[in-house]
């Protein structure tokens, strides 16, 4: 994105806040009850909780209810209570559903609280704007993120790797991995097998100077992106560098505790940055992060992305207090302790700025990578089509047939990319 | 009208919990989903009238219905067998050698109330995974088992002897069975010098043909729709390479996961027909090998 359409954005955005302070606050007079929803883990929850005693401590009259699910779950139970029509007043949203639930009305713009009871003065407008759909803000950023290849440092410093965790290349991550290989006799594989992992894929598409879909929803990557991609790990494979083909399979879409980074078994994995949290919880060994690799030109394949969105519902009754909560979970200095860094990195500075002295050695961590990769990032990709969870569905399974050997990438590739296409079709 | 009412009153009277819930729950729900079938609807918009749409896109185009077909039919041809014997065999156990036991009948029938359960299902996994319990045994005899449930080739073995483990209800109704079958038949048998072989397959089974048929429609319904322990086994999408991809595991994947709840109800509605055409067709071969005590030739 350009400066200049920020710059407009953010102009409207402003224009929008000054009307909207007019008729400020309408309190409704319904009993003062607000619904909080987002998906997490334990870890998430308790800090959420933690917020939510606090806001209520602060006002009395309102009573907030927090629920909260998985990931996997998330979405159907959010569904259901869309068609349902009582959906919580505040709900957790991310980039792959903003667009359909904001175009099908099921959010509300939040462009009319802003400058009233919503002060986002101070925050950055790129993260800000990955919140907008049609010009009108319907998430509020609650943190971002990028990838990240996490890394055992013990091990990496142990065998003597030496690499440059920014602008290394993917021939540098082979050196490195049979470093580990060679150096712990084959004990310790040097990274897990990416073959399943889309979005692996995806970065190493845009590094070859394409998007998966355009910005119209079209499937662009080409077979033959797909079939270097698993071929790249094919060779890994057979040469005994990654972890064995029956075991990559069984992992298919584990969960964070069952990565060979966190069981042991290898030295390095795949992660979202506000993972590093998480993971590091995981592991007595202190971890690193490093970008994914490059191709030899260098060209950006990663960027960084609202982790997490929190939206008003279209079945909110007590927008007031909704938003007085949202506000306080962005801007309150007390709140914003709590959450910290596990959702992604705040958006406010002066956030960023208040949690600073007190961060963890793996939270410090979170942030220079963060600051480090500012430079090396392409922009924020075009949100996803619908259809986009069933493609990535597809290459799960594409993927493992590929790993078990009984289809060559090549076919393999050309087969996917049409499947990815009536997939997408069928969804418009 | 009232001899009528007499003699079935008392029948309808034992079924009305179940025609309560019928009428007041299942109905309702049910044509909602013969209507929604021949719709369009993500459960964010409202549903859209689209025709045949969904059944001809099944039909033609959709290469994972056939393929969730194929899964559940060899699950069904592989399993109900299976599960049947099993079941006929430890109930033929029970009622000889240890009949007055009832402890052990409750404990031949827990696996089928645990069966269902998502506990069990993940204790499964656990089971056949690479480095689980059976290639831990394997290992002491030495030999090197696979990954069953990651390998496409044998993870849906691991489903049918699960499925064959939970025979604990057919069985009860075995037993059932069993116990109707007059002494004296086996007795004059004896003293005519039928080896125990042929007392089987002379009296026991044709003497059992209707609790077997009984049990062979239940199961291959129960078959068909198999759904939890294949949902938690492939990490709810079927996987690997969709060799777990059982029919209703599809349908709540195209449901609750790509919200097409018309094209979901579509595939409910197709599953229904085929069970309806299986059910049909052991009920039409039955009058060959079914034959009832009372029935006079």
């Amino acid at each position: 994105m350009t400066t200049m359409t920020r710059r407009a954005a953010m102009a409207r955005l402003a224009a929008t806040a000054a009307a909207a302070t007019a008729f400020g606050s309408m309190a409704s007079a319904q009993s003062r009850r607000i619904r909080h929803f987002w998906w997490g883990n334990p870890e998430r929850d308790r800090r959420t909780f933690e917020v939510i005693d606090l806001f209520q401590a602060k006002h009395p009259d309102v009573a907030v209810s927090g629920e909260t699910i998985g990931w996997n779950d998330y979405w159907t139970k959010m569904a259901t209570q869309t068609a349902g029509g009582n959906m919580a007043d505040l709900v957790q949203m991310d980039y792959r559903y903003l667009f359909e639930y904001a175009r099908r009305g099921a959010i509300r713009p939040l462009d009319e609280f802003i400058g009233g009871g919503l002060d986002l003065s101070d925050f950055d407008k790129g993260p800000l704007e990955g919140g907008m759909v049609d010009g009108k803000l319907y998430a509020l950023n609650i943190g971002s993120n990028s990838q990240v290849m996490t890394y055992n440092t013990r091990i990496f410093d142990e065998t003597g790797v030496e690499f440059d965790p920014i602008n290394w290349t993917y021939d540098d991550m082979i050196a490195a991995i049979t470093t580990v290989n060679d150096k712990t006799g084959g004990a310790v594989k040097g990274t897990d097998d990416m073959s399943l992992n889309i979005t692996m894929l995806e970065a190493w598409i845009q590094q070859n100077g394409r998007g998966f879909y355009d910005p119209e929803g079209n499937v662009t990557a080409t077979p033959e992106d797909v079939a270097t991609y698993w071929q790249f790990w094919a060779d890994l494979r057979d040469a005994g560098l990654v972890v064995d083909a029956h075991k990559t399979v069984a992992l298919g879409n584990s969960k964070m505790n069952e990565q060979g980074l966190v069981t042991g078994e290898t030295a390095m994995s795949f992660n979202w940055s506000n993972q590093l949290v998480g993971v590091q919880s995981l592991m007595t060994d202190p971890i690193g992060a490093a970008m994914i690799p490059h191709k030899p030109d260098g060209a950006p394949g990663q960027f960084i992305k609202p982790s997490m969105f929190m939206s008003l519902s279209r079945d909110a009754g007590d927008t007031e207090a909704a938003i007085a909560y949202m506000n306080d979970w962005v801007n309150g200095p007390e709140a914003t302790a709590i959450l910290g860094l596990e959702r992604g990195i705040p958006c406010s500075p002066k956030v960023r700025a208040a949690l600073a002295p007190n961060l963890s050695p793996v939270e410090s961590l979170s942030v220079s990578y963060f600051n480090a990769i500012q430079d090396k990032v392409g922009p924020l990709p075009p949100p996803a089509p619908k259809g986009a969870g069933e493609v990535s569905d597809a290459f799960m399974r594409t993927s493992e047939s590929v790993v078990l050997g009984n289809i060559a990438p090549e076919d393999a590739a050309v087969q996917f990319i049409e499947d990815s296409q009536s997939i997408v079709e069928r969804a418009l | 009208m009232r001899k009528w009412l007499n003699r079935n009153a008392p029948g309808y009277v034992f079924l009305m919990p179940w025609l309560l819930g019928f009428f007041l729950l299942a109905l309702g729900p049910i044509l909602t989903s013969l209507y929604m079938s021949f719709t369009r609807y993500d459960m964010v918009s409202s549903p859209r009238w689209v025709g045949l749409a969904n059944y001809d896109y099944m039909f033609t185009r959709d290469r994972r219905f056939w393929k969730a077909l194929d899964v559940t039919m060899w699950y069904v041809v592989l399993s109900v067998p299976t599960r049947l014997i099993m079941a006929l065999g430890v109930a033929m156990l029970l009622d000889k050698g240890l009949r007055t036991i009832s402890i052990y009948r409750a404990i031949f029938y827990l696996p089928s109330l645990l069966g269902s359960s998502i506990a069990i299902a993940i204790l499964w996994r656990q089971l056949f995974e690479g480095d689980g319990v059976i290639n831990a045994l394997l290992a002491r005899i030495g030999i090197e088992g696979p990954n069953w449930i990651a390998n496409p080739d044998t993870s849906l073995y691991t489903l049918v002897v699960l499925a064959m483990w939970q025979f604990g209800s057919p069985m009860l109704i075995f037993l059932a069975g069993l116990r109707s079958i007059p002494r004296d038949l086996y007795e004059a048998a004896e003293i005519d010098g039928a080896s125990r072989y042929r007392q089987f397959f002379r009296i026991t089974l044709p003497l059992l043909a209707p609790v077997i048929f009984f049990n062979l429609v239940l199961q291959t319904i129960e078959a068909f729709k198999t759904f939890s322990s294949a949902f938690i086994i492939s990490n709810g999408t079927g996987a690997p390479a969709d060799s777990l991809l059982f029919f209703t595991v599809y349908l709540f994947n195209e449901a609750f996961k790509f919200f097409r709840m018309g094209y979901a109800s579509a595939l409910a509605w197709v599953l229904l027909l085929i069970i309806a055409f299986f059910t049909a067709i052991t009920f039409f071969t039955s009058k060959y090998w079914v034959h009832y005590e009372n029935e006079r030739d």
